[in-house]
């Protein structure tokens, strides 16, 4: 074992050197980088933990939107049913409104137009008697048996409905 | 065993294998780390890059268990640089070994670049008792004692100055705790600590260039057995290189940071 003192201010002038080149020019650069490198994958996390949070918000918000869009879709279909049945018994109610009204007015029109031709027979009927009754009593005046006549002949004819 | 050439300038002897080592050490991992983080990339991290921050994440969990968190912060980069450091260090003497021989009929002084490394009586000396004289002139820097003590000086001048500085009352409490009797004990230490740090490093690394020059005599029988050292030699060069560095940084962690009883 030998023991050069040179040697020993030239290994520590030679360690401070490579201290020093290093610190500069290779690891504190990469110290950077490494820095910068830490940095990007807290701030991509960050990211990916932020856009994971808005798409559950999007996606919560799109299955409200489908539901009340859902919702909606049965309450419309609920109303136009009702609607339509509303609207269908309406108009089954005013046909058969219309089809009784026309109905009552044909029976009134029939009983008038009977009523007026059994006015009319009536007079017709009294004006004929009156003529056969005349073309009688020309050939015979007897007003007791003219009367019962006349009368058997209204019977007779206004009896027949 | 191989002696090492010491050449003098002023007269003062500098070992030139220890140097040379120390040099290549430090440009090899310049090299390594600058082509490592040359491509870096916020957004396609290479495998290069990876690694890198897998090493600086690992240095900082190490770190951080000796001391709170946000105090680990500021040493991640001096802790990196001496666990690489030392990592290339001690796997430095591996692979490769240069060693020139001084020949038996060698007579006179053995000189380098003008300078005498032996003098004519060593060399004769040498020669007289039969002595096998070699010059290695490449080795793991950290299997030199004085390279590892330039390490644990640095590392003692950290714990010392940041303990003044950032926990001023405590690190000068500290000497007199638990009883004040303990003082010299303390002050024992505070040289034992450094002092452990550098023989450590050398004894396991030295130890296993020795080792290594022990197996090559052995000539091809030692192939298989040379092998089975080397992948040792890496494992236990990767070992030393993380004790130092947590082990510094225990040291670091007693006197900056200050916990109640």
């Amino acid at each position: 074992m030998h023991f050069v003192p040179s040697t020993t201010i030239i290994m520590i002038v030679a360690f401070i050197l490579l201290y020093v080149f290093l610190n500069k020019y290779a690891f504190g650069p990469l110290f950077g980088i490494m820095e910068k490198r830490r940095e990007l994958i807290q701030e991509q996390i960050t990211t990916a933990e932020q856009s994971r949070t808005e798409a559950e918000q999007f996606l919560a918000e799109q299955k409200a939107a489908l539901d009340q869009a859902r919702k909606d879709a049965y309450e419309i279909i609920e109303q136009s049913k009702t609607t339509s049945t509303k609207q269908a018994n309406e108009i089954v109610n005013t046909a058969k409104a219309e089809a009784t009204r026309l109905k009552e007015d044909a029976v009134k029109d029939i009983e008038s137009e009977k009523n007026k031709a059994i006015a009319t027979l009536r007079g017709e009927v009294g004006e004929l008697s009156v003529k056969i009754a005349s073309k009688i009593i020309e050939k015979q005046v007897d007003s007791k048996s003219q009367e019962q006549l006349v009368n058997q002949y209204l019977k007779e004819v206004g009896g027949r409905p | 065993m191989h002696l090492f050439p010491v050449v003098e300038f002023g007269g003062i002897g500098f070992d030139i294998s220890s140097i040379l080592a120390i040099v290549v050490s430090c440009i090899v991992v310049m090299v390594l780390a600058r082509v490592a983080v040359s491509n870096l990339s916020v957004h396609n991290p290479s495998k290069v890059q990876n690694f890198m921050e897998w090493v600086i994440d690992f240095v900082h969990s190490t770190i951080a268990s000796t001391m709170p968190l946000q105090k680990a912060k500021k040493f991640v980069i001096l802790a990196t640089t001496l666990i690489v450091f030392i990592f290339v260090s001690n796997l430095l003497g591996l692979p490769l070994g240069f060693v020139t021989e001084v020949d038996h009929d060698h007579h006179g002084p053995v000189t380098f670049m003008g300078q005498e490394l032996l003098s004519a009586e060593e060399v004769d000396e040498a020669h007289a008792n039969n002595e096998h004289l070699a010059f290695a002139w490449f080795k793991s820097p950290t299997a030199d004692i004085a390279a590892t003590a330039g390490l644990a000086l640095v590392v003692f001048f950290l714990i010392h100055f940041l303990g003044i500085t950032q926990n001023t009352k405590h690190y000068f409490k500290h000497y007199l705790e638990p009883f004040p009797v303990m003082l010299p004990l303390n002050l024992l230490k505070t040289i034992t600590k450094p002092t452990t740090l550098a023989l450590r490093l050398y004894a396991n690394i030295f130890a296993g260039e020795v080792l290594i020059a022990t197996i090559l005599m052995l000539g091809w029988i030692g192939i298989p057995l040379l092998a089975v050292w080397q992948g040792f030699s890496i494992f236990v060069g990767a070992i030393q290189a993380f004790l130092f560095t947590i082990l510094t940084f225990v040291y670091i962690s007693e006197s900056i940071v200050h916990e109640d009883h």
